[in-house]
């Protein structure tokens, strides 16, 4: 190749990159900077790998795509039209037996907390920090910038849900289109690992998706079936908890088993010594017996095939994601951390390791 | 306003050439008209100039081309040929209708066994791995037809390249042992 077709090649490779690049970062800083876009675009993200399987199937029933497309979202909508009806008053029931008896909870939990600050007062004399005081005035100030955020929040969450459901819809008819136009950018030097990057990606990020709602399904089924066996209250509103909290990996099932091993301590009159008492054995043991089904069975053959990191990996990535993005940004953290090192390894794979 | 016009007629007559190249081609041949426009809206046009090289020897290799348009040699590098003008090794050229890199959609992380380099202006239709994963999982019937096709092509090469090896073994054997001198 003699140099001048070489300084050409380039400059065009140079301008064709910097174009992509260019819409990317567009989509990106748009996506930042308009309230709701971007958290709307990460769900519909989501519910276009939870559908397409579904779409796919359908198609190659010799169904048209775009039927094949909105019979799952109008399955959706009639399940949850279901679900208003027959779930919600269930919920809401179990909501506002919650809500009566919250006064009565709150009491008991600052005896808890005043009845074990009494407790190590015993054994650190020497330090006179009202617990019971800070913890009632951390929950006041939470409250008070809860309700102050609520008209936000509420407006937010109604622009999510309309936004959502249209994103999906666009991103399962028009995405492969929309991806073959931007890798038609994408100069013929790199053109192939750009695409065999794009459909590894696309892969993981599919397969991750759909193992991690699996696994926060399953275990918030078993958690459910569990509580109601042990005729716990509230068995449905903590089974959705736990499993929506599964969601976050390590800390989530943690985070899930909280409000029941709660409600169990402060219904033994906000005795420490209860925790001893058999509701907390059976509580601990439901969920315990739900990170098991999940650690034996669904991590080894689902997840773990699909995402190969480190378990330290793992903890500092959510971490990293947690300080960045919160909650939203432990989720997301580790299938964006596998991305990154998939993209590492095609590149590698491609440019260095020739025969 | 009639540049506009000119584009669109551009564009669709554009489209049927894909869908003929296809048409044409041996891996496509089996395919109905709809299954040919399935395969057409996944495949990716590609233009290289004079002289761009399309791949190159020892890059992993994700599918094959179909050329529309120009001509392509095939090269093989030679490392221990004497001098760097010596190294590549002319194979052959292809020209209009005919494919390569076919092996690249059945291996994986297969690594090119030859370059590619355009000849001319040339226009190449790519048809890569995730294509045919695409068709196998949209249209499964239509991915079976080309799967059966591949299979042959890749087949028939093997033949050919059993052949070729066998007639290399025999030149070998006759110049290591020179016939026998008539007393």
């Amino acid at each position: 190749m003699d140099a001048k077709l070489r300084a050409s090649l380039r400059r065009e490779n140079q301008i064709k990159m910097l174009s992509v690049l260019a819409i990317l970062v567009g989509c990106g800083v748009i996506l930042f900077a308009v309230n709701n876009l971007l958290v709307s675009f990460i769900l519909a993200f989501v519910t276009n790998y939870l559908l397409s399987p579904i779409v796919d199937f359908l198609e190659r029933k010799r169904v048209p795509r775009q039927t094949a497309i909105l019979i799952p979202f109008i399955a959706t909508a009639c399940l949850i039209t279901f679900g208003v009806y027959k779930v919600v008053p269930l919920l809401n029931q179990q909501m506002e037996l919650l809500a009566s008896q919250l006064p009565k909870y709150q009491a008991d939990l600052m005896n808890l907390v005043s009845g074990t600050e009494q407790r190590f007062k015993v054994f650190f004399k020497l330090y006179n920090v009202n617990f019971s005081q800070a913890i009632n005035d951390w929950i006041v100030a939470k409250t008070q910038i809860l309700s102050s955020a609520l008209p936000s929040i509420v407006s937010g969450s109604l622009t999510v849900l309309i936004l959502t459901p249209f994103f999906a819809y666009f991103m399962l008819q028009d995405g492969r289109r929309l991806t073959r136009t931007l890798m038609s950018l994408v100069p013929n030097s790199i053109f192939e690992i750009a695409l065999d990057l794009q459909h590894q990606l696309n892969d993981q990020m599919g397969g991750f998706i759909r193992a991690r709602f699996l696994e926060a399904a399953i275990v918030g089924v078993v958690v459910w079936l569990g509580l109601q066996i042990a005729g716990f209250p509230y068995a449905s509103l903590l089974g959705l908890f736990a499993g929506l909290t599964n969601l976050i990996p390590y800390l989530g099932p943690l985070i899930g088993a909280v409000p029941a091993i709660l409600i169990a301590l402060i219904s033994e009159d906000g005795m420490i010594a209860s925790t001893m008492s058999l509701n907390l054995i059976i509580i601990t043991s439901i969920y315990f017996f739900a990170q098991l089904v999940d650690i034996v069975f669904i991590i080894p053959f689902v997840v773990a095939k699909i995402v190969n990191l480190h378990p330290v990996t793992v903890v500092i990535v959510i971490i990293i994601g947690s300080q960045v993005m919160g909650i939203l940004g432990m989720i997301i953290s580790i299938p964006i951390a596998s991305a990154i090192k998939l993209v590492f390894q095609t590149f590698y794979r491609h440019l260095t390791e020739y025969e | 306003m009639n540049y506009l016009w000119d584009n669109l007629f551009k564009r669709s007559k554009k489209d049927d050439d894909v869908r003929s190249i296809l048409r044409e081609n041996i891996l496509f041949q089996d395919l109905n008209d709809r299954d040919l426009r399935f395969v057409e809206s996944l495949v990716h046009v590609r233009r290289f100039h004079a002289g761009e090289p399309v791949f190159r020897q020892g890059e992993v290799g994700v599918g094959m081309y179909l050329i529309a348009k120009g001509r392509i040699e095939i090269f093989v590098s030679d490392p221990n040929a004497p001098g760097e003008e010596n190294r590549d090794i002319f194979i052959t050229q292809l020209g209009s209708s005919d494919f390569f890199g076919e092996l690249a959609l059945v291996e994986e992380n297969g690594r090119r066994t030859a370059s590619a380099v355009a000849r001319d202006e040339s226009t190449l239709i790519g048809f890569f791995k995730p294509d045919l994963t695409e068709v196998l999982e949209r249209n499964p019937e239509a991915g079976i037809k080309i799967c059966l096709r591949l299979a042959e092509v890749l087949g028939r090469r093997l033949k050919e390249t059993t052949e070729k090896v066998s007639e290399l073994r025999r030149a070998i054997k006759e110049l290591r042992e020179p016939p026998p001198v008539n007393p």
